[in-house]
């Protein structure tokens, strides 16, 4: 069953500026895909037009059987509860603790006044402590986030999200500021939450031998258009097709696979 | 290879033009319009300043004369401080009135401030908005404390409601400035991120604006209770707000003890270090 459908999704800015043209594709529950392309080519913009933190010039994202563009502005915050997202720059609170950034993920199922008194239920909290659990955060719970590592912030962010329960991941470069290490332990648990969980995860990369690793699709956009959606096994042509033939030679590092 | 080569022929072209220039000054500023136009300024106003001395008109004051009774006047106030009118305890009760002048104004100002200034400030609220208000607040800023208190004292009539209105107004006008700009600090991606999970604006607020602007918004307010304080003791004399600032004009204008002038002033300083002190304790505390 398809969760998301995406369907001539465009993105204007101001009269000229082209970020999506006519984006199609569908996505299945519990499918891993990465989006590659290079800077600019409109792969934050097509993420961010998914849950409507930018608002698309035409076309229909269809997300669990609704159009996301019909909703009204009560509706659009129920919608974004289910859909989880992680950002390069992890975008917590720095002068709040592990436990109640997690936290915060709760706050789209909570009353105004519950949010800004910031209440939450026992049941939520017992969640909260059991995803930072798993994510290896354990030590850190009454940690401020400014004292936190970079790889560890970013597990704060997993645990933001997961907490809310959500269908879909939308995972805005989440290794970009990350050393190789640290980048394998955020992409194994993000595989692990799709497998296990049954998650969808769309991740906007820059490594593309990541790419290939760890997803069952790969999208590949340049320029605003989807240039390559199908298998992760991309030969080095399609990659050049993906980058674009100006991009000259590529580093790349496709871990042996293209070894040989 | 080719990146050397060309490395090589800009040194060699970097040396020649040392040659040929060594007895050109390098200069690691470049004069602009803006500079220029300044230097002009300054120098203008410096002539002007020499000019004025020479222009003055003394009235027949011998200078020299003039400074020493200054410090002989001076002398009583500081060195012979004394209470002559009232006693301390009504000194110490005639401070607390100034501090409750101080902290009420501040207190109100500063709450309708936190909610002005999320309006105005541009990341949280419509660019209208924003602008409508730090429009009408810099008008309000730009009308000094003592003359919002005496435009208040026409409704009011002088005395400590004219004094309070009028300062928590100037207070709202310097708060929602300072606050509204610690809140565009705030980094745009925590509000996405709360966004993104289905937050609403007034959860965004209280959970991650406030919360991460805390410090800024505490140091303003503290800076702004200092102002305050001034401000009272100014208002006691000036607008008949009373506290230490009335007792203060009744000494130098009334009785015209200096001694009793002196006794105030150091009152009036031993509080303000007090204040500062407890502001850096609280702000260590916080942060």
């Amino acid at each position: 069953m398809n969760l998301l459908e995406i369907k001539n999704l465009t993105k204007q800015y101001g009269a000229e500026t082209l970020a999506l043209s006519d984006v199609n594709f569908s996505v299945k529950e519990g499918e891993f895909i990465s989006v590659i392309g290079p800077s600019g080519a409109g792969k934050s913009t097509l993420l961010r037009c998914i849950n409507r933190m930018i608002d698309a010039t035409s076309g229909e994202v269809i997300f669990d059987g609704v159009n996301v563009y019909d909703l009204d502005k009560k509706e659009l915050r129920k919608l974004r509860t289910k859909i989880g997202m992680i950002f390069q720059h992890y975008n917590l609170v720095n002068r709040l603790t592990v436990i109640e950034n997690v936290l915060h993920g709760r706050l789209g199922y909570k009353s105004t006044l519950a949010g800004i008194l910031g209440r939450y239920s026992e049941e939520e909290k017992r969640q909260a402590f059991e995803i930072i659990e798993i994510l290896g955060l354990s030590h850190q719970v009454y940690k401020r986030c400014d004292q936190l590592s970079g790889g560890q912030k970013q597990r704060v962010g997993i645990a933001r999200a997961l907490i809310q329960n959500p269908k879909m991941l939308l995972c805005d470069e989440p290794i970009a500021s990350l050393d190789p290490n640290v980048s394998k332990v955020i992409m194994d648990h993000l595989k692990n939450i799709s497998t296990k969980l049954g998650i969808t995860c769309l991740v906007n990369l820059h490594q593309v031998d990541v790419a290939m690793n760890y997803s069952d699709r790969i999208i590949g956009i340049n320029n605003g258009k989807v240039v390559y959606n199908g298998p992760p096994n991309l030969t080095p042509e399609q990659i050049y097709m993906i980058y674009g033939s100006e991009a000259g030679e590529l580093i790349m590092d496709l871990g042996g696979k293209n070894a040989s | 290879m080719e990146l050397n080569e060309s490395l090589k022929s800009l040194w060699a072209e970097f040396q020649r033009q040392e040659q040929s220039a060594v007895s050109k000054k390098l200069k690691i500023r470049k004069a602009n319009k803006a500079s220029i136009v300044m230097n002009i300024t300054l120098v203008s106003l410096a002539l002007l300043t020499i000019y004025g001395f020479f222009t003055f008109d003394y009235k027949g004051v011998n200078i020299l004369e003039a400074v020493i009774a200054t410090i002989t006047n001076l002398k009583p106030m500081f060195l012979e401080p004394r209470f002559n009118h009232f006693g301390l305890g009504k000194g110490l009760y005639q401070v607390v009135v100034t501090l409750g002048l101080t902290f009420l104004t501040t207190l109100i100002g500063g709450t309708i401030a936190l909610f002005l200034g999320l309006l105005a400030a541009q990341n949280l609220s419509s660019k209208n908005v924003s602008n409508l208000i730090k429009g009408f607040v810099a008008f309000v800023r730009a009308v000094p404390t003592v003359l919002w208190v005496l435009i208040f004292a026409v409704a009011a009539g002088l005395g400590s409601v004219a004094a309070v209105i009028g300062m928590t107004f100037h207070t709202v006008g310097y708060l929602i400035k300072a606050y509204s700009e610690s809140f565009e600090e705030l980094d745009e991606g925590v509000i996405e991120a709360l966004k993104a999970s289905g937050a609403n604006w007034w959860q965004i607020v209280f959970q991650a604006v406030i919360p991460s602007s805390v410090t800024y918004l505490l140091s303003w307010t503290f800076m702004r209770f200092e102002i305050n304080y001034m401000n009272a003791v100014a208002m006691g004399a000036a607008a008949g707000a009373g506290g230490i600032g009335y007792e203060l004009f009744m000494a130098s204008g009334y009785y015209f003890d200096l001694r009793e002038v002196g006794l105030i002033t150091y009152f009036i300083l031993a509080i303000a270090i007090m204040l500062e002190y407890i502001s850096i304790k609280l702000k260590i505390k916080v942060l």
